[in-house]
Order: structure tokens, then C-alpha cells, then sequence
């Protein structure tokens, strides 16, 4: 039974930073001329001198030296905040790009889901859709006759089967495409992030799938997921990537706790180039950092402080209606509240948003904070999960009680509790008091 | 136990060039075969006429060429009618540069699908060439329809025998340098996009230096060796000549043409293997 499925030695993966293609050509020949003619070493690109990588800003390590072993039939959850790596080992692994340096060793068909619907295409139909998605995710002819029957109940869209996708309702093309995934039948399956997508129903569906697949048949699940709820439930083994290093390996309950603890530690986070930041080619994040209104940052931030969170961004965008929703997360990842800023026309360069949380309103407890920037109201330009997270410390005045405070909020309700009446009253008196 | 013994697959950072591995593209074949099916289908998607404009496409084409090159301009065709001339070249022009513009895009296109899941990346751009060569036959039975008509009511003269053999060979070579040019256009266009624009401006300049609107026999003899130059040539002068009897064909130049084609294609097939996944990284 536990036999190592999937071995990973040393894999690295390194990104050449900065513009790659105007004056590349140039580049490029200088280069070949001076390595193949002139056998001399590169000019441009020396791999393997680590105190070169390390200060060098040109390059990136997206993956350093990871290496773990997989047994058959257990469940891995891959944590780690944005830009620490995690697609990039789960590509790798998946055949998608090559590694740097290392290698992944397997056993058996490995499938990979690293999005919902792959290959669909909107203007098939759903049977077609269901075929053609099948085979690019690499299911046999027979393999998904056999189980069209129950895609279809699976995914509950029977009636709609002969439709174009392109006029299903989002929530049927996701329950359809993933419908189409969940029934692989690989020795190894990868899963990114599936579920942040869908409503709720939807994801405990996909959750009970997954679980259903890793307990009852012994397959081997890697699983990348910011939801720590779902690692923890799905997953009894679990890595933690930071900055392409693996940080944690082992117990999932283990794992998130110190990956917890080491975001709590952390309340600020700056990036000194966007190359290096996290985002796409519209937004990228130059700053998070929360801090007690009118203090210097690293000041404790208590629960009777109000709390400044600071954000930068760069914004490669141009004239167009930006506004960000800030969402702040519990521990346990309920959301506190969803705050939804002003609209402005952004205009390409750097972005400022200050917020201010009243003091007295949250609970001591840990907080993650997730930014959304949109686009005119309604386009999801780019999502910023935990982008940081924040402690809040107990200070308690004129109070006896050193236990736990229960709730998610902490506000200073007005109460008032006063004798009402002191009048000798019947009923009192008649009442047998023990 | 060794280690190569005790894991089905490894990845690393080398793709050696050698190692096609024709089981795993076998297991693939289903996935080819539909997206053929849906490469064909989806240029039909909500249109009246559906497949018949495959057809109607080269049947425009050639009612210009005959305007144009024919009665406006007078260029020779040789003793031909010039409709069946024209039609057959056309066939084939459109065959070559539809599967070389289709290939040349795989990675422009496929970027996206590519870079989420694993499948053989040759599977796409055969595909296309495939997609091409359907619609190459359906063309091809309008051409014969068309040579049966010349030839019971228009007298031509038509020799039905071996020499039909050419036909299918011409067709398979002109596929095969569509694929293998496009492959290489492929893997340069994705760190060098100055030559996605080049093709398309190339592949028109290609038409005139090949024999599509005018027989070799009428090229100026000091030019000869320019048009000659060109692999495509002598497929087009084949194919001519192995329908209508009429046509340039040595069995040198054939020979070199074809050594020309196979060797591109071969080079093109182990290149693309070795840079698909490298090339990821830099799209």
C-alpha cells in the first residue's frame, strides 16, 4: 500500500526576469556565436553559481531545491502565499514546463486539473464538449463511454446536453466541466485550485468528490488550495512552499499551524520591483502593510487601536474605472466584512488605498486580508489572496477575566443594566428562593 | 532495482531529441480524430451554407483569376482551359498555405490550452493539417468533377492510368512542407514575433514564384531557375501533369524536392519535441 508513487529531488525552477523579445534576436545570435563557434560560455545566461542567483535581480528562483516523496493513496496539500511556488511545482509535475534543475520521478498516469473546463469549447455542445475535454485531459474512447452516464447525472445538466456550453449558466458549464474531470481515473491527481471557483453547493460537491476519490479508491491526490479549511479536511500530508522553498513538510495539521504562525509575523510586505510581485500584466501589488493608526509600523496592533492598512499597486492599466473590494478573514476563514471602495479612473503608475478599521470593533484573534481589484464595477482584474495578515492583541481594562473572548467582533456595544424598581413586589416575596 | 526499472516516467531538465514516444501519440489518436471533427465542424457553426464554403471559397478565387489574370491581363496557360489551369492550382495553393498559416499559429493559439494541461503538442498542429486536407478532398472532387465534364463534353483529352498516382503523391508532399515549414515558423514566432508578420506577407510573395497562375513551360528561361528553386514547383507541375498530361516534370528535380521536403519535415518534428515545453516559459 505504501508504496512511493511520486518522487521529487532537488526540482528548481528559474525565470529569466525583464523584457524577453525586443533586441533578443540580437542577443540571441551574440549568444550562439560565442557559445557554439567560439565555445566560450554564455555571456548572458550562467546557471550555476549560487551567489550569482542570489543577488542577481535578472533571475528567479520560482522553485528551489523541493523535494518530497508522495505514497500511494495519500492526499497532499500544496499552502503557500501567492508567488510562492505552487503552480509551478504542480506544472512541472504535470509535464507542462520543464524544471530547472532535478527531477520528478512517477508511477502511473498522472492527470492534472489545473483549471475547470480545459479544452471546452463554447460554441459545442455539452456531449461534445464532454468528449473533446476527455480526451485532452487524457481519458481513453471507452473510458468515457463508459462514464458519460454518469457525468451527465453528475453534473445534473441532462437537459441541456445538446446546447451550446455558450449559452449554459456559468454554474452549469463549471458543474459540467468539472463533472468531466472528477470522473479521470489517473494514478496521480493534481488539482489547483479548483474550488475557488463556484457557489457553495457546488464546492462541497467537488469536496465530497475528491475525498470520495482519495478514500475509497487509493488514489494519490496533490492539492493546491488557499483555502486552509479545505487542505486541512481533504489532505493528511502537506507542503508548505515559501519563496519556491519548501518551508514545512509533513502533517497537515502541522503544516498550517506554521505556516499560520509565520503569516501572523508578517504584518507588512513589500515588493522593490514588479517583476517580482505578485499580480498580472495589469496590476501588480507594491505594498500591504497594517499597522495601529498613527504609529509606526511593527507597533502591536491592539484591539482598542485603530487599524491603518496601507496597499500600493502598480497599475499598467490606462484610463479605466478601477475600485477594490478589501475582504478580512478570520483564522478560520469566515469573512469579517467585505469592503467595497469608491470607484476612480486609475491612470498607469502607482496606486494608493488607505483604509482605516475603528478601533474597537475587532476581536483579538489572528486576520488575513484578500484584495479584489475591478475593473468597471464588475471584471475581476486580479485577486490578491492573504495578501497579508495581522494579529490583534488583547488589552483588557478594568476586567477580571483572562480567558479566551469569544466572537469574530469586538465592538463596544452601550449597554445598560440598573435596578429598575425597588418597590417590594408580591410575586418576589411569595417566590421560594432555595 | 534499478531505477529506471522502478519508475514508469521521469522529468527532468533535458528533453532528449530522440525520444518520440509513438505509444503515448497512439493513445492520443481519439483526441486527433475530434478535434479534426471540431476544427471542421466549427468554421460551419451557425451558418447556412455549411461546408459548402470550402467550396464556394476556391470557386470565387477562381472566377477572379480568370477575370483577372485571364481576360484582363491575358497570361498564358498553356493549351488548358484556363478554369480547369486555375482550379487545380488553386486547389493546391489553398491546401499548402492553409496548412502552413494554420500550423505556423499553434503555439499563438494553443498558449493557453498548453500551458494547462499535458498532451503531445503535435497533436494540434497535425490536427490542422488534417482539418485542410478534408477540405483539400472535398475541392478535389469538384476538380474531377470538373475534368470529367472537359472531358465528355469539351473533348479534352484525359489519360486515366498510373499516371493519376502523382495526384495523391503531390498532395501528401505539398502537406507535408505545409507542416514542416509551419512547425519551424511556430517555434521562431514565439520568441520572435516580428515574423508572424512576415509569413503572411511571405506566403503571398511565395504564390507568385510558384507555378499557381502560370505554367512553368511560360516562365522566361533566364528566370527559370528562381521559380525552380522553390520545392513547390515541381508538386504543382505533377499534379498538373499527372491529371492533364500537361507539365515540367524531371525525376531529378522531383527526387531533390522530395529529399527537400522529408528533411525539413524530419527536422521540424524533432525540433518542435525537444523546444514545446521550453518554450513555454517565454511565450
Amino acid at each position: 500500500m505504501s508504496e512511493v508513487i511520486l518522487q521529487v529531488q532537488d526540482l528548481s525552477k528559474m525565470y529569466q526576469l525583464g523584457v524577453i523579445g525586443s533586441g533578443s534576436l540580437k542577443r540571441d545570435l551574440q549568444n550562439w556565436w560565442s557559445t557554439k563557434i567560439l565555445k566560450k560560455e554564455n555571456p548572458f545566461f550562467q546557471i550555476p553559481s549560487d551567489d550569482v542567483l542570489n543577488t542577481s535581480k535578472d533571475f528567479i528562483w520560482a522553485l528551489n531545491e523541493v523535494s518530497f516523496e508522495v505514497k500511494q493513496g495519500e492526499a497532499w496539500g500544496i499552502i503557500g502565499s501567492n508567488g510562492s511556488g505552487k503552480s509551478t511545482l504542480l506544472k512541472i509535475i504535470s509535464r507542462i514546463i520543464n524544471p530547472t534543475k532535478g527531477y520528478v520521478r512517477g508511477k502511473g498516469k498522472v492527470s492534472s486539473l489545473l483549471e475547470v473546463g480545459t479544452g471546452f469549447n463554447p460554441e459545442f455542445t455539452g456531449r461534445q464538449n464532454i468528449y473533446i475535454s476527455g480526451y485532452i485531459l487524457g481519458m481513453s474512447k471507452q473510458e468515457i463511454k463508459k462514464k458519460f452516464d454518469e457525468i451527465v447525472d453528475f453534473s445534473g445538466v441532462e437537459k441541456f446536453l445538446d446546447t451550446p456550453v455558450k449559452r449554459y449558466s456559468s454554474g452549469m458549464y463549471m458543474r459540467l466541466a468539472f463533472a468531466v474531470a472528477a470522473h479521470l481515473e489517473p494514478d496521480i491527481l493534481i488539482v489547483d485550485e479548483v474550488l475557488a471557483v463556484g457557489d457553495v453547493d457546488f464546492q462541497k460537491k467537488c469536496m465530497g468528490k475528491m475525498q470520495e476519490v482519495s478514500n475509497n479508491n487509493g488514489r494519490t491526490i496533490l492539492f493546491v488550495s488557499h483555502n486552509l479549511q479545505a487542505v486541512g479536511n481533504l489532505c493528511n500530508k502537506a507542503l508548505w512552499l515559501n519563496k519556491g522553498k519548501a518551508s514545512a513538510i509533513g502533517e497537515t495539521s502541522g503544516v498550517i499551524n506554521t505556516y499560520l504562525t509565520s503569516l501572523k509575523n508578517d504584518p507588512k510586505q513589500q515588493w522593490t520591483a514588479p517583476d517580482l510581485a505578485p499580480g498580472n500584466s495589469q496590476i501588480r501589488i507594491k505594498k500591504a502593510s497594517a499597522k495601529p493608526q498613527g504609529e509606526t509600523s511593527g507597533t502591536l496592533i491592539t484591539v482598542n487601536s485603530p487599524i491603518q492598512l496601507d496597499f500600493e499597486f502598480w497599475c499598467f492599466l490606462d484610463n479605466c474605472s478601477l475600485n477594490v473590494n478589501v475582504m478580512l478573514f478570520t483564522e478560520k476563514r469566515e469573512c469579517v466584512f467585505n469592503l467595497g471602495t469608491p470607484s476612480i479612473t486609475a491612470e498607469k503608475g502607482i496606486l494608493a488605498l488607505t483604509c482605516i478599521i475603528p478601533k474597537n470593533l475587532l476581536n483579538n484573534s489572528g486576520y488575513s486580508l484578500s484584495l479584489v481589484v475591478l475593473k468597471n464595477n464588475n471584471f475581476n482584474v486580479c485577486e490578491f489572496t492573504d495578501c497579508i495578515s495581522f494579529e490583534v492583541e488583547d488589552v483588557r481594562e478594568g476586567m477580571y477575566y483572562y480567558g479566551e473572548w469569544p466572537g469574530i467582533i469586538r465592538p463596544q456595544i452601550t449597554s445598560y443594566l440598573y435596578v429598575k424598581d425597588t418597590v417590594e413586589n408580591e410575586a418576589l416575596n411569595k417566590a421560594k428562593v432555595p | 532495482m534499478s531505477i529506471t526499472n522502478k519508475w514508469d516516467w521521469e522529468i527532468g531538465k533535458n528533453v532528449t531529441t530522440w525520444n518520440w514516444n509513438l505509444k503515448e501519440i497512439w493513445a492520443y489518436r481519439h483526441l486527433l480524430i475530434n478535434l479534426v471533427k471540431r476544427d471542421f465542424t466549427l468554421n460551419y457553426q451557425q451558418t447556412i451554407l455549411g461546408p459548402l464554403w470550402s467550396l464556394l471559397q476556391p470557386v470565387f478565387t477562381l472566377i477572379t483569376y480568370v477575370i483577372v489574370f485571364r481576360n484582363l491581363v491575358g497570361l498564358s496557360v498553356g493549351t488548358l482551359p484556363p478554369i480547369l489551369f486555375y482550379f487545380s492550382g488553386i486547389v493546391l495553393w489553398n491546401f499548402f498555405s492553409e496548412s502552413f498559416t494554420g500550423t505556423s499559429n499553434t503555439f499563438k493559439e494553443h498558449f493557453y490550452l498548453f500551458s494547462k494541461v499535458y498532451f503531445p503538442r503535435i497533436i494540434m498542429p497535425v490536427s490542422v493539417v488534417c482539418t485542410h486536407f478534408l477540405r483539400c478532398l472535398l475541392q478535389l472532387a469538384l476538380l474531377i468533377l470538373l475534368v470529367l465534364y472537359y472531358w465528355l463534353f469539351r473533348n479534352i483529352n484525359i489519360h486515366f492510368g498510373l499516371n493519376l498516382l502523382g495526384v495523391p503523391l503531390s498532395i501528401l508532399l505539398v502537406g507535408s512542407l505545409g507542416l514542416g515549414v509551419g512547425l519551424i515558423i511556430s517555434l521562431i514566432t514565439v520568441k520572435y514575433r516580428d515574423i508572424a508578420n512576415m509569413v503572411s506577407l511571405g506566403i503571398r510573395l511565395l504564390m507568385f514564384m510558384t507555378p499557381v497562375i502560370y505554367p512553368l513551360a511560360s516562365v522566361r528561361p533566364s528566370l527559370k531557375w528562381i521559380v525552380e528553386a522553390n520545392p513547390l514547383t515541381v508538386y504543382f507541375e505533377l499534379f498538373r501533369f499527372s491529371l492533364f498530361g500537361e507539365g515540367t516534370v524531371s525525376y531529378l528535380n522531383l527526387l531533390v524536392s522530395t529529399l527537400i521536403t522529408l528533411g525539413i519535415l524530419l527536422t521540424a518534428l524533432l525540433v518542435f519535441n525537444k523546444k514545446s515545453n521550453s518554450l513555454l516559459d517565454i511565450v
